[in-house]
């Protein structure tokens, strides 16, 4: 979006009309309320950003419908003229003219008309320049089908609007709704604007309504509507006066027959302008993120760079986007009912004054007149920016431009930077509300964004500390390495033709996180269609399973205007985290995920393992819809949100660990119940400390070894290694699978052999680097970032004696458990409960006595007990045995 | 390179889109029939036509801005089409003028704050206004003492009234006794009759005294209050000096208190049983609310008490505090159809809502009135609306029995349906809703599709759109137990009334976004406790009970 420069920040309010009682939709399911389908159509709004039109920024649901919109504003308008009862000079009315037209050309470009044009919502900015307010009411409406009040101000009513009729729900002579009005309605208004400017007064002005627009009904009659109208108001020597090509306009803009009359956009290029247009260069957009053309192509730099910050202006927070404003403005206590309250907008009645008397069955009530307070004032009301300029008045002026060359500074360093750092200990929850660390981490966000993907490495660095909200679609995009021209890519997908899923998909999108006001809306159910469609068709060999819409939801959300962008996203996810998951039998991954999971279960919490073993709690019964999607369909949006911008940062193994995290929040009552009671508990997951989660997930992976999540169908290791401006391959974010594959790595497991193992296998590569055996002396790595271990050997004392790992112990297999299966007490046990807790590693010759002794171990409620994958023969090659040297 | 074959038939809104084109040496023409308006993503289409046609990729751009102009100027057309359609009409004649016109200015009048006819000034919104003001003032405790004041002297003469229709009866009975003595001897049975007849008129004479006179002091009683509190918002306002003020206040308060303990009189509290729970509902979003089962009359909820019982004054200040905020208590009452307070549970409630005088809204039975006039209009406008579209209901058989009930009598409510009173002079409730039940649902067998349950969903709806955030729901749908009311019934109705409000509070989180409501279940006083236990260990079952929070000190 554009700085906010000397634009303010305006909000008006409106109602939705409400839904006729008990009504169904045609589906079955209760009919979506008007005020929804309003904010859905709207969000498209936001992205229309045009020199001539205000920027719209947020719309907010309030009570009982009503509807509160936010965007750029100004004070000063065109009324400000009418007001002064004075003409305007030709050359003026010309420039109006002009950028009006520049901005209704704008619109129709974009399938938008005004419709309700008038001099109030022309604005002016400090310039002179005109901004087109309320432009997107009439869209957002549905064409004014969702409200009970007319789009249009009744002078300025092109004539076929007039004709076509109104539409008033309680109007029983009017079933359906008139149709849309094209463009050129949008001219005569304009027609009428200018026409009033010339003339210095208001049209038709202090005729009662009915009366004007049978007026207006009439002038289709005349030859000279200009003429007829100047002599009806007394102003047709003004007008005469006015230079021809003025006239010529106003002709030309209040023609009666829509064929006849101009669009915007034959109006520009319409001679009467030859004198202007020059003055005006058309505009552009600008290039977007991804796209296929430079981004930098047109960027030029001033010969004297200083010519760059030659704005003496101190004010560095209007130079931020108007959406980054207004977030900020609401992260410092604005409250946008409240404005409107206090400029009495909002005028609300005690509800107790407003009950009806009487109710029948069908729940049509009775007994109470309309309410006043829910009438239509549309007025503006400027968002004061004081209170935010006051918040941020210690933050200096660096902290806006921050310098993003050194890679070794995390945050920008400034006067509040200590602050600051206090700040980043301090709960997400906080974080995300406190307006200086925002503001900072917005402007750092935005600027490494901007230089993505040359950035990428720096946005994995900051995304560890956390992601702003108001940038977190961008950002995943960037963790997921979206790069190309997404847009193109997207568009070619054909998302019309039926295809069989249809059906399945147009089930479950009005099933799919519905508490949410855009996911639920129409725009919403329609873009869902079309991302879950494109993925279906441009992933031939996967299939649609359900669960595949809930995954689809937070990318949905957080691209809602840019749906290549949430198919993109999406389309890099999947294959990362649930590979093969869609397949259309995709029971082996399954399974296999299931089957390690379990073991993660075991390798970190022994006594619930135990527990659920003994009840036949398996996670086939709980964790499919988890893994599946990937938690999306457990829980609501915004925990899913700080769920992904740490599971982001992870490999494809990080889920296991937010699994056994989820387990360990319900673990009493889990451990507390029988099956049926578990079964309950997860058919309806009972709240989940999310932040915790992500804590305790974060400490559990870092105590996994990698190869134990290890699984022969995780995707493959990717073949190029196209690291143009590739991440950092750090221990937490790099794929187990990605690494390359020797001898002493894992090998593949069949599902029957997995299943009867209770704790997992790790590698001798990774047995290897975390005892710090390497041969070639002590890995680059600290030790602080690796768990603890300890090699346990369970072959007899005589194979120990004849070669093993350095700093292993030896229990031998058959003195450490008694008949029983509990420990027996003697040296050997005794130096392995010392060891409780590190992770243990089962050395032996063969997998199935070590996988029997690790059971042992687990039953006996061991935590993080593992195997060593191929046993003591895998190390023999490496010459990493030693014999001790005999005791004497 | 064609589309299939034109098979459709031709439509006046389907158009073709042809385009020309190169490829090596041979002329290519696509052709594409479009529907207009069009409603699908001009870049789609652009998509799905290269793919399909497999059209080369030089001319990608040349084809998208030709089949973009191609829309864009039939678009304009259709909407010219249109318009001047409209305008024909007009002229034609076939659209009436005026009636077009004056439907225009009426929906701006309607809906437009800027057409909308000039407020007339409400008295009862200003005093309402007035009075949250100052009941959120340091003004409240003398309000509520002053009213309080009023209360005792109302209840002085209830109590007097009471006690000298006591004192008629028992004369009467005396006579009566006499009288019957001597029936045989030197009296007829006319004689009798006479006296009775006698006594009727002397205990209606007697009674309409004390309600003329009951409703004078109650009149003087609300204008001395309104007048008072409107001189002392005013007072407050005009001097910038409020300490003096607050003396005032105090002052007055502490001689009020004093007069208020000298009335006191101490009410047996009865043993309530109740119970709370805390709630989530919802699959991924959840929403909190407190559920309470409690034992007690239902009328409890609205018995003013003495200041001098515990927690009475708060209780009133609560309630004062909240009448004209967003928070309001709601209560459901179950009536019988006819819109009265004589009988029954009707009669209790109004004698409990005339004992302490309404400040704020008109008396029942005003209300009542009021109601009355109501459903006679709703009534007619709904045989007026059913005349106009008839043979289209579908459940003939069910609305025929209904309508000959209406018919019957027009001025009685059907079951389900209810009214709705306020009221500022009960201790714990603002808003009774008066839901109409028929004998069904003593029966054992009513379902989810009940009126008196449709009622209910209802009323929940009401306190959606009106912010009643507390809301007592008799469980049972009685409020008297009887004898076929047996454990078994009253398990399966708590089931059933239980599993349909958790239906309903979930459609209501749609309807409001989820603001959390307490819900009260009210069983009457005379279930055992047994019973009331077993009922409780229900709701956890059918509601999920949010978990407990333990505070642990791990690691």
């Amino acid at each position: 979006m554009r700085p906010l420069k000397d634009a303010q920040l305006g909000a008006f309010t409106f109602f939705a009309s409400a839904l006729p009682h008990d009504v169904c939709g045609s589906n079955g399911l209760p009919l979506t309320p008007n005020s929804i389908k309003i904010l859905g159509r709207f969000q498209i709004l936001k992205t229309i950003t045009h020199p001539r039109l205000c920027q719209y920024v947020d719309i907010s649901r309030g009570k009982h419908e009503r509807l509160i919109v936010v965007t750029e504003h100004y004070e000063s308008s065109l009324s400000d003229f009418q007001k002064q009862g004075k003409t305007v000079s030709p050359e003026k009315v010309l420039q109006v003219a002009y950028e009006v037209l520049e901005g209704l050309e704008f619109m129709n470009k974009h399938g938008l008309v005004h419709r309700a044009l008038n001099a109030h919502n022309v604005l002016m900015d400090c310039k002179g320049n005109v901004k087109l307010a309320k432009f997107g009411f009439y869209h957002m409406t549905d064409h004014g089908a969702d409200v009970d009040f007319p789009i249009g101000y009744p002078s300025y009513l092109a004539p076929e609007v007039i004709a076509q009729g109104s539409f008033h729900p309680t109007d029983p002579s009017h079933d359906e709704a008139p149709p849309p009005s094209g463009p050129k309605a949008d001219v005569w208004s304009l027609g009428v604007l200018l026409f009033e400017l010339c003339a210095g007064r208001r049209l038709l002005h202090n005729i009662e309504i009915s009366e004007r627009l049978k007026f207006i009904l009439t002038l289709g009659c005349m030859d000279d509507i200009v003429t007829v109208l100047a002599e009806e108001h007394g102003c047709l020597d003004t007008i005469k006066e006015l230079p021809e090509n003025v006239q010529e306009l106003l002709r030309k803009c209040l023609t009666f027959l829509p064929s006849k009359r101009p669009t915007p956009a034959e109006l520009l290029g319409d001679p009467v302008f030859s004198g202007i247009s020059c003055q005006y260069t058309p505009f552009q957009k600008p290039v977007s993120l991804f796209s296929s053309s430079l981004r930098c192509a047109h960027l030029e730099l001033p010969d004297d760079i200083s010519d760059l910050c030659k704005d003496e202006d101190e004010d560095y927070l209007s130079e931020r986007a108007i959406d980054e404003v207004y977030h900020l403005w609401c992260l410092a206590g604005g409250d946008l009912e409240k404005e409107l309250t206090n400029k009495e907008i909002i005028q609300s009645k005690p509800p107790i004054c407003t009950l009806s008397n009487f109710v029948m069955e069908d729940g049509e009530s009775f007994g109470q007149g309309r309410d006043r307070s829910f009438l239509l004032d549309d007025t503006t009301v400027t968002l004061s920016l004081c209170q935010l300029r006051n918040r941020l008045k210690d933050v200096a002026g660096e902290a806006y431009y921050p310098l993003l060359e050194d890679e070794q500074s995390s945050l920008p360093q400034s006067n509040s930077s200590n602050e600051l750092s206090a700040t980043v200990t301090l709960p997400l929850i906080i974080r995300e509300r406190d307006t200086e660390y925002q503001l900072i981490r917005i402007i750092l966000f935005d600027r490494l964004l901007k230089g993505y993907p040359y950035k990428k490495n720096l946005v994995w660095k900051e995304a560890r500390v956390d992601i702003p909200p108001l940038v977190r679609g961008l950002a995943w995009a960037a963790l997921l390495g979206i790069e190309g021209d997404i847009q193109a890519k997207y568009e070619s997908i054909d998302k019309d033709t039926p295809i069989p899923t249809d059906r399945q998909i147009e089930v479950d999108i009005p099933r799919c996180h519905q508490y949410d006001e855009l996911l639920s809306s129409p725009q919403g159910h329609i873009k869902f269609r079309r991302v879950l469609k494109a993925w279906v068709v441009s992933h031939p060999d996967l299939v649609y399973w359900q669960g595949l819409d809930s995954l689809c939801a937070p990318f949905l959300y957080l691209n809602f205007n840019n749906e290549a962008l949430a198919y993109a996203c999406m389309s890099a996810f999947i294959p990362k985290y649930l590979y093969n998951f869609f397949l259309k039998d995709n029971s082996h991954v399954i399974q296999e995920y299931l089957t390690v999971f379990s073991q993660m279960i075991a390798f970190h919490d022994p006594e619930l393992s135990n527990h659920l073993n003994e009840i036949g709690f398996i996670p086939d019964l709980y964790a499919i819809p988890w893994f599946l999607t990937m938690f999306t369909h457990v829980f609501p949006l915004h925990k899913i949100f700080h769920l992904w911008d740490t599971l982001l940062l992870g490999n494809s193994s990080f889920p296991f660990c937010i699994g056994v995290a989820i387990l360990q929040q319900l673990r009493d009552r889990l451990l507390a119940n029988g099956f049926n009671e578990c079964i309950l508990l997860f058919s309806d997951l009972p709240e989940i400390d999310i932040e915790r989660c992500v804590r305790e997930s974060i400490n559990l992976f870092c105590w996994t070894p990698k190869s134990a999540t290890y699984r022969q169908h995780a995707q493959p290791p990717k073949t190029t290694a196209d690291n143009g401006f590739g991440k950092t391959a750090t221990y937490y974010s790099s794929d187990y699978q990605d690494m390359p594959k020797t001898d002493l790595s894992r090998e593949p497991l069949a599902l029957c052999d997995l299943k009867a193992e209770l704790s997992p296998r790790i590698s001798a590569e990774d047995l290897i680097d975390l005892c710090e055996l390497s041969l070639s002396g002590p890995t680059k790595r600290s030790r602080a970032g690796k768990p603890k271990i300890v090699a346990v050997d369970i072959r007899s004392v005589e194979d120990y004696s004849r070669g093993h790992i350095s700093g292993s112990i030896n229990v031998a297999f058959n003195t450490a458990f008694g008949p029983d299966g509990e420990l027996v007490q003697c040296p050997a046990t005794g130096v392995l409960q010392n060891y409780r807790g590190r992770v243990i590693v089962v050395i032996s010759h063969a997998m199935k006595s070590a996988a029997m002794f690790a059971a042992h171990l687990v039953k006996v409620n061991f935590p993080r007990v593992c195997i060593l994958d191929g046993g003591i023969n895998k190390l023999k090659p490496t010459g990493l045995l030693t014999v001790p040297s005999p005791q004497i | 390179m064609k589309l299939k074959n034109n098979n459709e038939k031709k439509m006046c809104d389907i158009l073709e889109f042809v385009f020309e084109f190169k490829a090596g040496k041979h002329n290519c023409v696509l052709k594409v029939p479009l529907q207009f308006p069009v409603q699908q993503n001009i870049s789609d289409l652009h998509g799905r036509l290269m793919l399909l046609h497999k059209i080369p990729c030089y001319i990608e751009n040349e084809l998208k801005s030709s089949l973009s102009s191609f829309i864009e100027k039939e678009t304009i057309l259709d909407y010219d089409r249109e318009a001047e359609l409209a305008l024909q009409r007009l002229t034609n004649g076939d659209v009436d003028v005026n009636q077009l016109t004056n439907a225009w200015s009426r929906s701006y009048a309607e809906t437009t704050l800027e057409h909308a006819r000039p407020e007339e000034p409400s008295w009862d919104e200003d005093f309402a206004d007035v009075y949250h003001e100052l009941i959120h003032s340091p003004a409240s405790d003398t309000l509520l003492n002053l009213e309080h004041n009023y209360f005792v002297s109302i209840s002085e003469l209830i109590s007097e009234r009471d006690m000298e229709i006591k004192k008629l009866q028992e004369r009467q009975a005396a006579e009566m006794d006499k009288v019957m003595h001597e029936l045989g001897n030197t009296l007829s049975d006319q004689d009798v009759n006479a006296v009775a007849s006698q006594h009727f008129d002397a205990q209606q004479v007697l009674e309409n005294k004390w309600a003329s006179e009951l409703k004078q002091v109650t009149c003087i009683q609300k204008q001395e209050y309104q007048e008072w509190v409107i001189k002392l918002h005013q007072d407050l306002q005009k001097s910038n000096n409020s300490s003096q003020i607050n003396e005032e206040i105090k002052v007055q308060s502490s001689q009020l208190s004093e007069a208020a303990d000298s009335g006191a009189r101490m009410f047996e509290e009865q043993p309530q049983l109740e119970e709370s729970f805390t709630i989530h509902l919802g699959a991924q979003l959840k929403t909190m609310h407190n559920l309470r089962l409690v034992r007690a009359d239902v009328l409890d909820f609205c018995k003013h008490r003495h200041h001098g019982s515990s927690g009475a004054k708060l209780r009133r200040l609560q309630t004062a505090l909240s009448l004209y905020s967003s928070s309001l208590c709601g209560l459901v009452l179950l009536v019988d159809n006819r819109v009265n307070s004589y009988s029954g549970i009707k009669r209790d409630f109004a004698t409990v809502a005339k004992e302490c005088t309404d400040f704020h809204f008109h008396c029942l039975e005003e209300q009542l009135e009021e109601v009355q006039q109501v459903v006679l209009y709703a009534r007619a406008q709904r045989s007026s609306k059913q005349k106009e579209q008839p043979g289209e209901s579908g459940n003939r058989k069910n609305g025929d029995d209904k309508s000959k009930n209406i018919e019957r009598n027009p001025s009685n409510i059907l079951p389900g349906e209810f009214y709705i009173s306020r009221h500022s002079n009960l201790s714990e409730v603002h808003v009774v809703f008066h839901l109409c039940v028929d004998d069904n649902v003593r029966s054992g067998n009513i379902t989810a599709r009940d009126p008196a349950i449709m009622g209910l969903r209802n009323i929940l709806k009401v306190c959606c759109t009106h912010d009643v955030t507390t809301v007592t729901i008799p469980l049972l749908l009685v409020h008297d137990m009887s004898e076929e009311m047996t454990i078994p019934w009253c398990l399966k109705r708590a089931e059933l009334v239980f599993k349909c409000v958790k239906g309903f509070m979930m459609e209501m989180a749609s309807w409001d976004g989820g603001i959390s409501r307490t819900v009260q279940f009210l069983v009457p006083k005379s279930i055992s406790e047994e019973m009331f236990y077993q009922l409780s260990n229900m709701l956890p079952q059918i509601f999920r009970v949010s978990s407990t929070l333990t505070l642990t000190s791990k690691h």
